[in-house]
């Protein structure tokens, strides 16, 4: 009886286990043969103006290339390097990829991203590119990353409030003891903060230090700055904060360089720092008058302002569909007709052509940064762009969560300076 | 004494005749046979990635290169230069030790309530029983940020009351309450078990409780809670355990970055952080294990101290 049971109870599972597996099987089956379509996933982090113009380009080329088909996904910043990590790190990685400056350098370490040198001057044109934009894409002479646009440092601000307080924008620019002033005189005039605190993030930091003729990182990836640097520009920002020069805490802790949590969008502050390349979206959500004006600098020649690549475009080393990929990146970056429908939702254009054309016939919002990159042309300072070092990700957030404790009065300014470096050179040992 | 009783049997199986024992067997492996894919599913999926992690823990280990053995400097770390490693520890505790006795309190009040056996009680046991169902998504935590963000539902309504607190999810003072009130809403679970509890309460008790003129509070603590202790201890070790293991609700309010200034960094947010921004599976792997030792070290200190509070019935005869 118990051996008959048994014998019989193992015949079920043998078939149930068969069907399982032929599901499984037939599953894989499915998902690879799909004859020939090639699938290209690509995936970038932005405002829902960015993803409207990227999904119109990419609409565009699926239909110039009917072999390809292109699986898009976008989201916020953070979320989008959680998720990318996770999805590198598990093999599966997205074909063509967004990157900034510290995931740049985090992947390229990491042997994440293929080395595009053999399709450069084929497949993927990059003569037109200025060549300070192409280096900050390049490592170890190899170009690993494209970038998708320029894009300088802004002051975007909103001309009502300005006005009501008696704040001009100076002829050459603020130097920034005058800028200070002007945002105490803003806040306590309109009673809305004069500026979005400034110190919640390494960029704006980087470009303070670029006035004083350092850098965030040196170009060999050792860290360009002391605490001492840190803690004479967190105590500007310090000094801002009691009078309503800048945001209040409440307000700075959201920050993420989008618009949906910006503190100007959400009218916490009267202006607010950022990359024009954020320009279209700031237009496009904003309820009043916004202006732009270049960051303060102690003279013209000291701006902290540089041409900056917004983001690049890099392909992963284990993609099965490099060349539709390179293809993809192309098409983006170099196409006339793309750039014509992606506008300046990454920067004016890279290529020199394509954006000498958008930016001749743009009208609204893209003329705007069009306009903004031609008037800071002579303010902008070093022309050089450099790979950051793998760690460069983590510092970035470790910089924001410590300020997130100074400006919540849990640690000093000095104290707190201290632990991002010693954070910093622990991360970059790495 | 139990022990020995509960081991004679045994003693007497090995001692029956071989054909019997045999057959059993046989019997077994039917069995075995049958629980196979569990048992292949928890080897390869728990058992094994457990086993992996604690290996890591003594590693440097970016997800990338392969790992490398650094003994116990993960732990090392934690334990005495990493401040934002304490922020974790005090938060998490903070919101377990809060979180914990207000919703079981809310849901044996509730239980309480409905035990009553009024009209309409199916749909009032269905409707309070729902936010169960929803808390753990991710959409109820966005709804969760928005009412208690910036001209949130829960801003205006104190502000009625004259109490201006701006927004709620970016202070530090109350950043971690909101996510605290997230976790009481979700009191169904427990309360379903203390209703069924409460069921088997024999209606004795209360009687004779009643007839010695004792008033509902009396009654309460005199008959009710010592009846309830067992499904209370039970409620009290599932609740913690789930609290400590909370992640969801903290990574979605905060945006995943446990702000403003630490306040919602629950231990696992941060060890995903440690994890999968800062690139450090092994020291990830390291928190998860300390936090599973002292899941378990707490645990048994729950059921430890039991004995002094929790009652059996037909256990007065020891």
């Amino acid at each position: 009886m118990t051996s008959r049971t048994a014998r019989r109870g193992a015949r079920i599972l043998a078939g149930v286990v068969s069907v399982a597996l032929a599901g499984v099987l037939s599953g894989c089956g499915s998902s690879s043969g799909s004859g020939g379509t090639q699938t290209v996933r690509f995936v970038w982090w932005g405002n829902q103006d960015r993803a409207d113009a990227t999904t119109k380009a990419v609409a565009l080329f699926e239909k110039k290339n009917p072999g390809i088909r292109v699986q898009t996904e976008f989201s916020g910043y953070a979320a989008y390097v959680q998720k990318l990590t996770t999805q590198v790190a598990g093999g599966a990685a997205p074909d063509l990829i967004q990157l900034d400056r510290p995931t740049f350098g985090e992947y390229q370490h990491r042997h994440v991203l293929a080395d595009l040198s053999r399709y450069t001057g084929s497949t993927l044109r990059v003569d037109k590119i200025p060549a300070n934009l192409l280096a900050g894409g390049k490592a170890d002479g190899k170009q690993y990353a494209v970038p998708a646009g320029q894009t300088t440092q802004m002051l975007v601000y909103d001309q009502d409030l300005f006005d009501k307080a008696g704040v001009r924008v100076p002829e050459n620019g603020w130097t920034w003891e005058q800028f200070a002033k002007d945002m105490q005189k803003v806040g306590a005039a309109t009673g809305v903060a004069g500026t979005t605190d400034f110190g919640w993030a390494v960029d704006w930091f980087d470009s303070w230090l670029h006035g004083r003729g350092k850098q965030l990182y040196t170009a060999d990836g050792k860290l360009g700055f002391t605490a001492a640097d840190l803690e004479q520009f967190w105590n500007t920002t310090a000094a801002l904060r009691t009078k309503k020069g800048v945001s209040a805490p409440e307000a700075t802790t959201k920050m993420d360089g989008s618009t949906q949590n910006s503190a100007l969008v959400l009218k916490q502050a009267a202006s607010e720092m950022n990359y024009d390349s954020n320009l279209t979206s700031y237009l496009s959500s904003y309820k009043g008058t916004l202006k732009t004006a270049p960051l303060p600098g102690d003279d013209a020649a000291h701006s902290g302002m540089a041409a900056l690549p917004p983001v690049y475009f890099g392909v992963a080393q284990h993609s099965a569909h490099k060349d539709a990929a390179v293809k993809l990146l192309d098409f983006l970056v170099n196409d006339p007709e793309a750039g014509a429908v992606l506008g300046a939702t990454r920067g004016v254009p890279a290529n020199s052509e394509v954006r000498a054309q958008v930016c001749g016939a743009a009208t609204g919002d893209d003329k705007a940064v069009c306009d903004y990159e031609q008037r800071v042309q002579q303010r902008m300072g070093p022309a050089d762009t450099w790979q950051w070092p793998s760690g460069s990700s983590a510092v970035k957030t470790d910089f924001q969560q410590v300020y997130d404790d100074v400006i919540f009065g849990r640690t000093s300014v000095s104290a707190g300076a201290e632990r991002v470096v010693e954070n910093a050179q622990q991360a970059l040992e790495q | 004494m139990a022990n020995t009783a509960l081991t004679r049997p045994a003693r007497q199986v090995t001692a029956r005749p071989a054909a019997r024992s045999r057959s059993r067997r046989r019997g077994q492996g039917a069995a075995y046979v049958f629980l196979s894919p569990w048992i292949v599913g928890a080897t390869v999926l728990t058992v094994g990635p457990m086993l992996a992690s604690l290996y890591l823990s003594f590693t440097d280990y970016d997800l990338f290169d392969s790992p490398r053995w650094v003994g116990l400097d993960n732990y090392v770390r934690m334990f005495t230069e990493d401040d934002r490693y304490w922020h974790a520890v005090t938060a998490t505790l903070e919101y377990v030790v809060v979180s914990v006795p207000l919703k079981l309190g809310l849901a044996l009040a509730v239980a309480m309530l409905l035990n009553r056996g009024r009209r309409g009680t199916g749909l009032y046991r269905s409707a309070f029983y729902a936010p169960s169902l929803l808390g753990a998504s991710v959409s109820v935590a966005l709804v969760w940020r928005a009412m208690y963000g910036d001209g949130g539902v829960a801003g205006r309504v104190l502000g009625v009351f004259g109490i201006d607190v701006g927004s709620m999810v970016d202070q530090p003072r109350y950043a971690l309450l909101t996510v605290i009130a997230l976790a009481v809403w979700q009191f169904g679970a427990p309360m379903v078990i203390f209703l069924a509890g409460l069921k088997q309460v024999p209606k004795e008790l209360y009687e004779a409780a009643a007839l010695d003129g004792a008033g509902p509070v009396r009654r309460f603590v005199a008959v009710t809670l010592p009846m309830l202790s067992p499904v209370l201890l039970f409620n009290l070790v599932l609740e913690t355990i789930h609290a400590f293991q909370s992640f969801t609700s903290a990574f979605i309010i905060s945006s995943g970055r446990g702000g403003p200034s630490d306040s919602t960094l629950l231990y696992t947010l941060y060890l995903y952080q440690r994890g999968f921004t800062d690139f450090r599976m092994g020291y990830a792997s390291a928190m998860a294990w300390v936090l599973l030792v002292v899941v378990g070290l707490i645990t048994v200190l729950l059921f430890r101290g039991a004995n002094r509070w929790v009652f059996y019935l037909g256990e007065g005869r020891r």
